[in-house]
C-alpha cells in the first residue's frame, strides 16, 4: 500500500532545480537536426501549455510538500492544477534525486479526494461508471457486450494464459483486440478471455479515485490468480497490472504479465519467430509512457531498492532501464523493409502523446495541443507512418491528424510538414498483418 | 516598516497591466513557487504572482506596488536551482519574469543581451545551432532551468570564472527598472542608440549597486554580457592530495602565471571525498573512506578545465600543469597524484549546463549550499575549520572549492546535507551558520551569498559604514522600501532582532 505520507521523504528531495521541465536535461550537447530539436528541450506537456510554475512537476512537488505540511487546504482549485498532468513521467526520468514524481502526483490526487474534495466532473463520471455493476467500464457500455468482439472460447478452464483485453480493446478498439487474439493464436499460445473481466482501474487510479481502484484491483487479482500469464494489448492496463497492482496491494503478482509486443520480442530474440513479410515504409516510433518509460523506471527502481551501494549499482540499474527502452526497436528491426527514422525525443525522454493521466477526459484542449506537438515532431523525421502501441496514444494522435486535416480544409494550407499526412498505426495491427 | 496586504483593487490593477491570464492569487499556484533548501531555508508565501512580458509592465507593476506599499520580489530561474523568494510578511507580489525570455547575440562585438527569463538550457541549445563557436555566458554547474541573467546579477559562476572572475565581471550594461518605475541603462548603453560595448559608459557606473542585491535595489530587465569563443579542444585534469593545502597551493602556482597556461585553465574546482558520498542515499552508500580509496578517489582533489585552440596547445598546457604539480611535490615533499579519468568522467565534468549540484538531495532529503569568499591561499584554513564544525554538528563534511580569477579568491562552499524531517534541524543549521559566520567574519572572510537572516545582519553589524551607505542608496532608489530585503538586510527589522547598526542616527 502507498500513500502520499509514505512519499514524504522522497518528495522532500526536491530542491526546485527544475531540471524536470526538460527532456535530455543532462544531455546539453545531444545532436539534433534543427534548433527545435537539439540539446535539452522544455517538454512538460502541462507546464509548456499553462506556463505557471504549478503546472510543471517542479511546482507540483512543492504543492505536495505544502499539503503534507498542512500549509494548504485541499480544494477543487488545487485538484484542477494537480489533475492537469498526463503523469507521463518525463520529469521522473530527469530527476537527479530520483523522485517518483508520478507516484507523488497520483497520491496527491488521492489525498485531496480523501480529504473530501470531489473528483473533477468528468473524472467522477468515469469512476462512477466503473463502479456500476451493469457497466464496469469507463465508456458507459453494457457489461454483457464486453466480449462481443471475441470469437474464441471464453473462460476456457484449462488455459494457462489469459488475454486481459481492457475496456478500450473491448469497446472502442475492437480491431486491436482481434489483432491481438490473432497474434496470440498465430504464435501458438493457448489463451482465453474472461467474461467477468472488469476495468483494470488505470484511469481511476491516475485520477486519484483510489477506493474504486482498489475494488477493481482486488476483483481482477482474484479472477486471474490461477493463470500463469496475462497478455495485454493495452499499454495502460499492462502498466497498471505490472507496476500498480503490486504497489497498491502490497503483494507480488500471482502471475506473469506481458505486453503482446514483448511476447513477440522474446520470440524474435530467441530465434523462434522470423517475420518474412515486408513492410516497405518509412516509420517513426512513439514510445508510450505506460509501456516504455514507466516500466523502465520501475526496473531501475527495483534494482536500486535491492542495492546497498547505489554508487556502484546505479549504472547497472540504468543499463537495465535502457535495455527495456530498446526492446520495441528490436521488434521493428526484425520487420523486413521497415525503415525506422527516430524522432528527437525518444525512450526515457520521449514526449508524451497528451492523453494520459485523465487529461484526455478532462482537459481535451491540452491533450490536443500536446498531440499536435508530438505529431509535428514525428513529421519532422520525414516518416510516413507514426507507429506506436497504446490505445490512448493512437486515439490522441489520430485526433491530432484529423484536426490538422480539418485546418487544411478550412485554410487551404498544406500542413503535411507538421503531420497532416501521417498514418497512425498500432504495432499490434501491423504485427498481425506481417506474422504468418 | 509595515507593508499593506495585496487587495482586490491591487489585483485588478495588475490584471489591467499584464492581462488576467498572467496574474494569479490561486493558493496552489502561490505554493508552487516555494523553495526551501539549496540557497536558503526561509521563505513566505507571496500573495499574488504576476508574469509581466516586458520592462514596461515591470515598471507599471512597481508603481502599483508603491501606491499600495506592497513588497515585491522579482524571480525567474535564479542560479543553481534556487530563486529569490519573498522573505518578509506579508509576501506581497512575486514577479515571475520567465516570460521575458528574449536574447540577442552580437558575435562581432562579443556580447549577448538577455532578458531575465533566458534559461541556460535553452541558450546552450540555440548556441549549438546558431553560434557553435561561441559559448553562451551560462554558469558552470547550474541546472538547465537556471537563468543567465540571474546568475550574472548574483555574481555567480561563468564557464570561464577561473580566468575572468565571476559572471558579473562579464557584464557590460544593464537595463534597470527602479522601484519608482523609472527605467535607465548603464554603460555605453545609456546613450540613445548606442550598443552595449563599454561598461563604464557615459559616466560613473552605478551597476555595482544592482549586482548581488537580488533585485533589492531595482529590477534588472536586460543584461548585456560578454561572450567568449568556444574552442573545441577541451579536457579536464585532476590531481589528488592528502590535505586542503596540497590541492590549493599547486593550483595557485598555476594561477599566478596570469597569462599563458593560466588563461587556458578556465575553471579550477575541487573538493573532498564526502563530495562523492553525499550524492547517494545515506542508507545505500558506504560511509567509510576506505571504499572510496579503493575505487581511486583521493581524500582531496582539484580539477582543472583546460580550453585550447589546438591539440598542440592543449598538450602544452597539460604538460606545464603536470610539471607544476611535480615541482610542487618535490618542494613540499608530498604526493599529488594525477587521477586517471575515464573519458566518460571527463565528458561528464565538461558538460554544461549540468545537474552536478542537484543530487545532494538524495543523501537525506535536504541540503543547503553556503558560500564564502576568501583569499585563495587562506581557503585551506577556512575549509579545515568548516569541516570540523560540520562534523561537530553531525553533518558530513562535504566541501567544494573553486578558484576565481586566476586563484586570486576562493569560493568555499560547504554542502550541508541534512534530514529535512529531523525535528529542530532548521534551528541546528541556523546555530551552525551563526557560529561559523561569527568566526569567519573575524578572520576577514566574506559571505558570497548572504543568508538574509544570519549572514547579512552579522556582516553589516561589522560593516556599519558600508551598511549606512547602502541604506542611503536604497532610500534614494526605493523610498518606500517596497523591494524585498534580498541579501541587504533592508529594512533591518524585517530580518533580524540584532541591534540596528544605524540606531540613533
Amino acid at each position: 500500500m502507498t500513500s502520499l505520507e509514505d512519499l514524504r521523504k522522497i518528495n522532500a528531495r526536491c530542491i526546485h532545480c527544475r531540471a524536470c521541465q526538460y527532456a535530455y536535461s543532462n544531455e546539453p550537447d545531444r545532436e539534433g537536426e534543427s534548433e527545435d530539436f537539439t540539446g535539452m528541450l522544455l517538454s512538460c506537456p502541462s507546464g509548456n501549455i499553462y506556463g505557471w510554475e504549478g503546472y510543471f512537476n517542479s511546482g507540483r512537488m512543492w504543492i505536495a510538500r505544502a499539503f503534507l505540511n498542512d500549509e494548504i487546504e485541499p480544494s477543487q482549485e488545487m485538484l484542477e492544477v494537480i489533475e492537469a498532468c498526463t503523469t507521463c513521467g518525463l520529469c521522473a526520468e530527469q530527476c537527479p534525486n530520483l523522485i517518483d514524481t508520478v507516484d507523488v502526483i497520483e497520491e496527491l490526487r488521492a489525498a485531496i479526494m480523501e480529504a473530501g474534495v470531489e473528483p473533477l466532473n468528468r473524472h467522477k463520471v468515469i469512476g462512477d461508471r466503473v463502479e456500476k455493476e451493469e457497466l464496469r467500464n469507463p465508456y458507459n457500455e453494457p457489461r454483457e457486450d464486453r466480449t462481443a468482439w471475441f470469437d474464441g472460447v471464453l473462460n476456457k478452464e484449462d488455459a494457462k494464459v489469459a488475454y486481459y483485453v481492457g475496456c478500450t480493446g473491448a469497446y472502442r478498439q475492437q480491431h486491436i483486440a482481434k489483432h491481438t487474439a490473432s497474434i496470440l493464436r498465430k504464435i501458438g499460445i493457448d489463451f482465453t478471455v474472461l467474461s467477468d473481466e472488469v476495468c483494470c482501474g488505470s484511469p481511476i487510479l491516475r485520477t486519484g479515485q483510489k477506493d474504486t481502484f482498489k475494488k477493481v484491483m482486488r476483483e481482477n487479482l482474484e479472477m486471474f490468480k490461477d493463470f500463469d500469464m496475462l497478455a495485454f494489448s493495452c499499454a495502460g492496463c499492462y502498466r497498471t497490472f505490472k507496476v500498480d497492482y503490486p504497489k497498491q496491494s502490497g503483494e507480488p503478482l500471482p502471475f506473469e504479465v506481458k505486453h503482446t509486443p514483448d511476447i513477440i520480442f522474446d520470440l524474435i530474440t530467441a530465434g523462434k519467430l522470423k517475420i518474412e513479410k515486408p513492410y516497405n515504409k518509412k516509420v517513426t516510433w512513439h514510445d508510450p509512457c505506460h509501456t516504455i518509460r514507466h516500466i523502465g523506471l520501475a526496473i531501475e527502481k527495483e534494482i536500486l531498492q535491492k542495492s546497498d551501494n547505489w554508487l556502484i549499482d546505479s549504472r547497472k540499474a540504468k543499463k537495465a532501464k535502457e535495455a527495456w527502452y530498446h526492446r520495441p526497436r528490436e521488434v521493428m528491426a526484425a520487420i523486413p523493409g521497415l525503415e525506422l527514422t527516430e524522432m528527437y525525443r525518444i525512450k526515457g525522454d520521449s514526449f508524451c502523446c497528451g492523453a494520459g493521466g485523465g487529461v484526455k477526459t478532462q482537459f481535451s484542449e491540452m491533450a490536443m495541443e500536446t498531440a499536435l506537438e508530438r505529431v509535428r515532431e514525428a513529421a519532422s523525421t520525414g516518416a510516413e507512418v507514426l507507429l506506436t502501441s497504446c490505445p490512448f496514444c493512437i486515439t490522441n494522435f489520430s485526433d491530432a491528424v484529423k484536426e490538422l486535416k480539418k485546418r487544411e480544409e478550412e485554410t487551404g494550407e498544406d500542413l503535411s510538414a507538421v503531420g497532416s499526412k501521417l498514418e497512425i498505426v498500432e504495432l499490434l495491427e501491423l504485427l498481425d498483418q506481417l506474422i504468418e | 516598516m509595515s507593508y499593506n496586504k495585496v487587495t482586490d483593487e491591487v489585483v485588478t490593477k495588475l490584471n489591467a497591466i499584464c492581462g488576467e491570464k498572467y496574474v494569479t492569487t490561486s493558493v496552489p499556484l502561490l505554493h508552487s513557487y516555494m523553495a526551501r533548501g539549496i540557497m536558503g531555508l526561509e521563505a513566505v508565501l507571496p500573495e499574488v504572482v504576476v508574469r509581466p512580458s516586458n520592462a514596461d509592465e515591470v515598471s507599471k507593476i512597481l508603481v502599483v506596488a508603491n501606491e499600495n506599499l506592497s513588497p515585491v520580489t522579482p524571480a525567474a530561474g535564479g542560479l543553481s536551482g534556487g530563486f529569490a523568494l519573498p522573505a518578509i510578511e506579508p509576501g506581497g507580489i512575486l514577479m515571475d519574469l520567465t516570460r521575458m525570455n528574449n536574447m540577442e547575440v552580437d558575435t562581432q562585438n562579443r556580447v549577448m543581451v538577455v532578458e531575465p527569463g533566458v534559461r541556460c538550457g535553452d541558450a546552450w541549445r540555440i548556441f549549438k545551432k546558431r553560434w557553435p563557436d561561441w559559448a553562451p555566458p551560462i554558469p558552470d554547474g547550474a541546472p538547465p532551468g537556471a537563468t543567465i541573467l540571474g546568475d550574472a546579477i548574483e555574481r555567480g559562476f561563468s564557464l570561464v570564472t577561473g580566468k575572468f572572475g565571476p559572471q558579473a565581471d562579464m557584464i557590460i550594461g544593464l537595463e534597470i527598472v527602479l522601484p519608482s518605475g523609472e527605467m535607465f541603462r548603464t554603460g555605453s548603453w545609456a546613450l540613445e542608440g548606442a550598443k552595449a560595448f563599454y561598461r563604464w559608459g557615459v559616466g560613473p557606473n552605478p551597476d555595482g549597486l544592482f549586482l548581488g542585491s537580488q533585485g533589492s535595489m531595482g529590477i534588472v530587465t536586460k543584461a548585456a554580457i560578454k561572450i567568449v569563443p568556444h574552442p573545441h579542444f577541451k579536457t579536464i585534469v585532476a590531481y589528488g592530495g592528502d590535505s586542503w593545502e596540497h590541492i590549493i597551493e599547486p593550483a595557485w602556482e598555476i594561477g599566478t602565471h596570469e597569462m599563458g597556461i593560466a588563461e587556458n585553465t578556465v575553471m579550477v574546482q575541487g573538493g573532498n571525498w564526502p563530495l562523492v558520498m553525499t550524492r547517494w542515499p545515506k542508507t545505500n552508500v558506504p560511509l567509510d573512506y576506505k571504499f572510496y580509496e579503493k575505487i581511486g578517489i583521493d581524500e582531496y582533489w582539484m580539477n582543472s578545465e583546460v580550453w585550447a585552440w589546438s591539440q598542440e596547445e592543449l598538450d602544452f598546457v597539460l604538460k606545464r600543469i603536470d610539471e607544476t604539480y611535480k615541482e610542487y611535490e618535490v618542494k613540499k615533499k608530498t604526493k599529488c597524484p594525477q587521477q586517471s579519468l575515464h573519458p566518460k568522467q571527463i565528458a561528464s565534468r565538461l558538460k554544461k549546463p549540468n545537474l552536478i549540484a542537484v543530487p545532494y538531495g538524495l543523501y537525506q532529503a535536504g541540503f543547503l549550499f553556503i558560500t564564502w569568499y576568501c583569499p585563495w591561499l587562506e581557503s585551506p584554513k577556512m575549509m579545515e575549520e568548516y569541516c570540523a564544525a560540520m562534523e561537530n554538528y553531525g553533518f558530513p563534511p562535504t566541501m567544494w572549492v573553486a578558484s576565481i580569477d586566476h586563484a586570486r579568491q576562493a569560493i568555499v562552499m560547504p554542502i550541508l546535507c541534512f534530514d529535512s524531517d529531523e525535528k529542530g534541524i532548521y534551528d541546528k543549521i541556523r546555530e551552525f551558520n551563526l557560529e561559523t559566520t561569527k568566526s569567519f567574519l573575524k578572520q576577514g572572510w566574506i559571505n558570497y551569498r548572504p543568508d538574509p537572516f544570519v549572514h547579512a545582519p552579522e556582516t553589516f553589524t561589522k560593516a556599519k559604514e558600508y551598511y549606512r551607505m547602502l541604506v542611503k542608496f536604497r532610500k534614494v532608489l526605493d523610498p518606500n522600501l517596497i523591494l524585498h530585503p534580498g541579501r541587504l538586510a533592508i529594512p533591518w527589522g524585517t530580518v533580524t532582532d540584532l541591534p540596528n547598526p544605524l540606531e540613533g542616527e
